[in-house]
This record gives C-alpha cells, structure tokens and sequence, in this order.
C-alpha cells in the first residue's frame, strides 16, 4: 500500500500529469466550442452537419463525449504510461527500488496500479468538464439542452465512465509495456504513437482483424453510432461486451509482458 | 552467523555477450571494515556491484551477503544492504526529501524521522525542498549516499562515492563512512581513486581483467611499497634525478620525471632527510617533500600484467606522477587525492 500511495504522491508532482491532461481538455474545450460557434452554419451541409450538432444534443451527447474522450485520451494514456515507465529506465529509479530489494514485478504492477487510478480520475474529470463545454456549445449553437438531466442516462454513466475507464487502462497498459520492453520514454512513446496511427491506417485494409486490436476495442467498449475525435471512424466495431473482453485481455497480456520483462531483464546505467 | 565476513564472493563469472566482465573473482569481505575495491576501468568493479545488488545476475559462482547466499529469489536480504551504484539515481521533479520518501516506500521500511537525520547528516537540510533537477552533481551525489544509508544498512555498497563531491564533502563523507565501520557496520567502496582508498579503507582488494589480483589489509599489503616525493624547480629535475638514482639506485627513480617538478623515490619514508640532504649536497634545494606508502606503485603493478592479457584498453601503462592522478603521500594530507 505504501508502494501505491508513493507511486500516486509521484504522479501527482509530475509535470506529465498535468500536461497531458491539459493538452486533453484544452483540445476538448476547444473542438466543442468550434462545433458549437459552427453548427447552426452547418445543418444545411447534410450528413456532417447533423452530426455536429449530434455532439452538442443531450442525452446522446453523454456517449459521444465519452467516446471522444477514449478515442484522443486513449492516444494521451498511451503517450502518458510509456512516459512513465520509460523514466524508470532513463532516470535509474527502477536499478534504485531493485537494489533496495524490492520485487521487480511487484514494484512494475502497482506503479500501473498508481497510474490507472490516476488516468481514472483525469477522465472523470475530463468528462466533467466536458459536459460543461458541451452545453455551453449547445447553448451557442441553439440546440436544446433539456436531454441533459435524462434520467434513464444519467444512470448508466457509472457503467460507462468504468468501461472507458477499462479502455484508457488498457491504452496505457499497452504504452508502459511498449516503454518497458525499450527502457526508454522516448522510445516508448514513439513507437508507442506508431502503434496507434499504424492501427488506425490498417482499419482501412484490414477492419475485421483490425477490430480486435488495442485501439479499436477500446473505442468499442462504448456502444455508439459514430467516434468523433478518431479512433476508428466507419469501420467494423466489435459488440461493446466483446470488446470488453478483448481490452481487459490486451490490458492483462500488456502487464504480463511487462513484469516478466522486468523480472528477467538485466538492469544498468 | 557471518563467519567473519559481511560479503563473500566464490567463482563469479559475468560474461556480456562474447565479452567476459568477470571471470572467477573471490571477494572475502570481513564484517566492520572499511573495503577498498580497486581497479582499473574496465576491470569488473562495476559488475560486481550490480551483481551484488541483484541488478544482473551471474552466469556461475556464488554470492553471500551477510551470511546468507544471495540468488535471484533472495532480494530481501537487500533490506540489509545500502548501495550507490554507478550515478545516483532520482526523480528530478522532486525533490530531496520527495525522492527519500519515494524510495522509502520500496524494500525496507523506513520511519520518516530517518530521512531528516540523513538530510542533515549529507547537508541537504536547507535545500530539501528544491527539485533534485536544480541540484548540482555534488549535490546530487550527497543524496546518493543519504539514499544508501536510509535503510540504516548493516553493509554499504558504494561505487565512485566521492564523484563531484568537494573537499569538505569528501572529508565528511570519509568520516561518516569510518564511523559506520566503527560502530560494527561493513563498508563495501568500489573507486579507481587510489587515494581516496588510501585514506579510507581498512583492507584492499585489488580486480583486474575480471579477477581479483590481490585482497589484504591495507598496511600488510603496502609494505615495502614506501615513497619519498620531492618538489624541485623544473630546470632541476633531470640534474636530480641523477642525484636520487645515485642515492637510492636508479630503479627507484621514475626515468621521466614529471613537469611539475615532483619527483617520486620509491623507498623508506624514513629516508627523508637523506634524500634531502643529498640533493642540498647536490645544490638543488627541494620545496617541498612528502612520505607514504605507494599504493599506486602496487597498483600499477598488479594490474599491468592482468591488464596486458586482457581486451580492455590498458590507459595503466607506464606513467609517471605527473599523469596518474593519484598521490602517494595523500595519507598525510587530509582531504587531498579525490580530485
């Protein structure tokens, strides 16, 4: 437990918190308030215009806003869990905790532990805020916010803010494993966004493998029509329980990879 | 329980790929000592460290730490064990005690009270607050060995302990250190600074080419390995030379002296006044004259031929005082030879 705490008191001091999820909300905040300022201008535009105004319209805008929220913040945990694990290596902290006779595996799984809860609480906050901002740029646009006090919808949002929650777990996962493997935070974080883009190009070819692979099962733990803010756009989308299983099994094989690495590897510098 | 000895090595063999770090070193380390690891770079000594930290793990031999054998499933017998391994390592967005605390909570419980003893112990009280990234290399090193000792460990690992530190840091940290051996305590210093060692170390053991060359009690093992040094004005050196080979033999005097004017006599310190005597006979006035014990003639010694038949770069080749760094009459001048 004093390994969890310490590693949240460590997360919470460090710069790459906040940034990342400064960089979250302002792009956020920043593309509803756009669609809000545009919408209006574009319902005569067919197709996308009615879709931006499908962000902006309550209750559906809960689940849009989520989804928005996995589809760039999966990108931003990703970035955010090699960021971390990396420093591990580059910094030396990892060779100090192992040479006082911690558990490598042990110290590597509730460091993620730490970082989950952490990227737990940036989304919840980062759908709050959200929700500001939409009705906002709902208010802007003239479309009517009654829908947000939907009951039916408010009370499904625990089940997925925690699905999303699982999905920006397992992004992250997949970066500290991918920063593991390298012992390096940039190298972690390059290939880890050579990942991400590199499954977002092959949806294109390859949908129906491309479905179950980390991104996009991700984005698929949340059941909508559509996925604003990228994250696999048009194609083939797993069944939300499905997609459960998928993310919860590539979070577990992330984190395996991860602590036998670490267990096994030969630690220097 | 110990049999006498803190740390104990038998046949440790470390290979990298093709490349052999260590090849059978059998390290006696005794309980409540000071221990002087020697080596040229290259030699091994920082394997070892990291072997004996469980940061890589051996490809043969055994290792003990305070008695018990230490394998890959043996890490809490490092809840004993304090270590400063190669470059100190820290989150530089925290700060001194942050970085503590954060080290704290891993391995052996640590009370807090512990971190602000150590803080003031290594003079960090006043810039504990500030971000580790703000401090200098000194700075940083202090809180290295604040970090090794936040366990209050029974066997301290410490590799380059001194890097960065300044004269009044070396001097604390050698007193800190001969404290802790004191007080039952085993110190364990990998350095290639020979006076350093000198200073501070109770029994030597000497690595080269990935195996040990010489392990003993500092005195045993510098005996008969006695210097005179002298300081004489530049133009003079050769002239004297010529007086100190005719005085002590020529193989006591280096063939090129050093253009500082220092030149080194390998005999008994007590010889002293001779030398002196005979170069004011001579009409050259010395500057200045020093004694010791020539841990470097020893070292150069036992780690020349090793390092001739090893891979490694041999930067031990036949240097005189001027170019070796380290100084043989170091043990008489407090604070000296850790430049």
């Amino acid at each position: 437990m004093r390994l969890f705490r310490s590693g949240l008191r460590k997360l919470v001091r460090r710069p790459a918190t906040f940034v990342t999820f400064g960089l979250l909300v302002g792009l956020l905040a920043l593309i509803y308030l756009a669609v809000g300022a545009t919408a209006r201008q574009q319902t005569g535009d067919g197709d996308g215009g009615r879709s931006a105004l499908l962000l902006l319209t309550f209750p559906g805008a809960y689940t849009l806003l989520l989804s928005f929220i996995l589809g760039l913040g999966g990108l931003f945990a990703m970035i955010y869990g090699a960021a971390i694990a990396g420093s591990e290596w580059t910094w030396g902290t990892l060779k100090s905790a192992v040479a006082r006779g911690e558990s490598r595996s042990r110290y590597q799984l509730v460091s993620f532990a730490s970082i989950a809860v952490m990227v737990g609480i940036g989304m919840v906050v980062a759908f709050a805020i959200g929700i500001v901002v939409a009705f906002i740029a709902a208010v802007i646009a003239q479309v009517p916010t009654e829908g947000i006090s939907d009951g039916a919808t408010l009370r499904t949002l625990p089940e997925l803010l925690a699905r999303g929650w699982l999905a920006l777990a397992e992004a992250c996962a997949l970066g500290f494993a991918i920063a593991t493997l390298a012992r390096s935070q940039l190298a972690g974080i390059g290939v880890g966004i050579a990942v991400y883009f590199g499954e977002q190009f092959a949806s294109i070819f390859l949908p129906d493998i491309v479905k179950y692979l980390p991104f996009n099962a991700a984005n698929a733990v949340v059941a909508t029509t559509s996925t604003p803010g990228g994250g696999g756009g048009q194609i083939a989308r797993l069944d939300p329980e499905v997609a459960l299983v998928v993310v919860a099994a590539w979070l577990i094989g992330a984190l395996a990879v991860t602590a036998l690495f670490t267990e096994r590897a030969e630690i220097s510098g | 329980m110990t049999d006498g000895f803190a740390l104990k090595t038998r046949g440790l063999q470390k290979h990298y790929g093709q490349r052999m770090a260590l090849a059978g070193l059998d390290l006696s380390v005794p309980t409540g000592v000071v221990y002087g690891f020697l080596g040229p770079n290259g030699a091994g000594k920082t394997t070892t460290m990291r072997l004996l930290t469980g940061l890589i793990h051996p490809d043969a031999g055994t290792i003990e730490v305070l008695g018990r054998p230490f394998g890959r499933r043996d890490r809490r017998h490092l809840f004993d064990v304090g270590a400063l391994i190669e470059s100190p390592s820290f989150y530089p967005y925290l700060s001194a005690r942050e970085n503590l605390r954060a080290l704290a909570a891993v391995g052996a419980r640590t009370p807090n009270a512990r971190i602000e003893e150590l803080l003031e112990l290594v003079g960090l009280r006043e810039r504990a607050r500030d971000k580790v990234q703000t401090y200098s290399l000194g700075m940083k090193q202090r809180l290295g060995i604040a970090a090794a000792l936040l366990s209050d460990p029974t066997l301290l690992l410490l590799d380059e302990p001194s890097n960065g530190l300044d004269p009044a840091g070396i001097v604390a940290m050698r007193e800190t250190l001969k404290q802790l051996a004191a007080s039952g305590k085993t110190v364990f210093v990998s350095s290639h600074i020979l006076g350093e060692v000198q200073q501070l170390a109770d029994v030597l053991g000497i690595i080269a080419a990935g195996r040990l060359v010489r392990e003993g009690p500092i005195d045993e093992l510098l005996q008969g390995e006695g210097v005179v040094r002298v300081r004489v004005a530049v133009s003079e050196t050769a002239a004297a030379s010529r007086v100190l080979a005719g005085l002590v033999g020529e193989d006591a005097v280096p063939p090129t002296p050093g253009d500082d004017g220092w030149l080194s006599v390998h005999t008994e310190p007590e010889r002293a006044a001779e030398v002196n005597r005979a170069l004011a006979t001579a009409g050259i006035y010395a500057s200045g004259l020093e004694t010791g014990s020539d841990l470097e003639s020893l070292f150069l010694e036992l780690t020349r031929s090793e390092s001739t038949t090893s891979h490694e770069g041999n930067f031990a080749g036949p240097v005189g005082w001027g170019a070796a760094g380290a100084d043989p009459g170091v043990a008489d001048k407090p604070g000296g030879g850790a430049t």
